[in-house]
């Protein structure tokens, strides 16, 4: 497996464009999508829990190249609160209610487009990480801070 | 309410190293920060299915503290 590339995440834009998803790079992706300088694993994507926008997500993916069985695509549908997906072109992780963030519609409003690529504000990375709080949350966290404050001074 | 940096108790020369490391960054076009910044190595169990998925975060989380290394630093704190 290669890692994530700025094609794949071209590719995620268009074909979650042409099936109408709503959802935002949420996490240490997003944060890299705004300018943070750090290194990450996967693609969190954050994507708003509903059967309509479920559908639509399974139907991307599929153009995307993702092998969702029927039951996997059930799950999808109804919004898991989280889903780990390994089975494509490049790993995505589909997060339907992340911590620290209570709704979608928030979310959304506070975005900010990079490039045309929908990404959650600083500070609802920076509350979801808060809120998660795990070992390397918080190892992460006073230089996310650090960055926010560089980006808002900026933005 | 997310708190300022400056309520960290950072020193001025880690703020001012990493304030240059955000300017630097800013300098480049996104697919080059996009290839410094994605990176692939091997995690024990979490790379292991090709598929996972939980009803709730809680569970994910419990799951990672339940199966894990600890050195990947998924539990929390």
């Amino acid at each position: 497996m290669r890692a994530f590339e700025y094609k794949q995440a071209e590719e995620i834009r268009e074909a979650f464009a042409r099936h109408g998803v709503r959802y935002l790079f949420i996490g240490k992706s997003g944060a890299i999508l705004l300018g943070f300088p750090d290194t990450t694993q996967d693609a969190d994507i954050f994507v708003e829990k509903s059967i309509e926008n479920g559908r639509a997500l399974v139907d991307a993916l599929a153009d995307l190249g993702f092998e969702v069985s029927p039951e996997q695509a059930v799950e999808i549908e109804r919004g898991k609160d989280f889903i780990q997906i390994k089975n494509g072109p490049f790993d995505l992780d589909l997060i339907f209610a992340p911590d620290g963030i209570e709704r979608f519609e928030d979310a959304w409003r506070r975005r900010v487009e990079v490039e045309g690529f929908p990404v959650c504000h600083p500070d609802d990375i920076i509350a979801s990480k808060e809120a998660a709080h795990r070992q390397k949350d918080v190892e992460s966290l006073p230089r996310l801070r650090s960055f926010r404050d560089y980006w808002l001074s900026r933005h | 309410m997310i708190r300022s940096s400056k309520d960290q108790g950072i020193d001025t020369a880690t703020q001012t190293a990493w304030h240059e490391e955000f300017e630097a960054a800013a300098r480049r076009p996104l697919a080059v920060r996009m290839r410094y910044a994605f990176i692939k190595t091997y995690r024990p169990v979490l790379d292991d299915a090709t598929y996972r998925s939980f009803d709730t975060m809680e569970d994910y989380r419990r799951w990672c503290e339940e199966n894990l290394p600890d050195w990947l630093g998924y539990a929390r704190v």
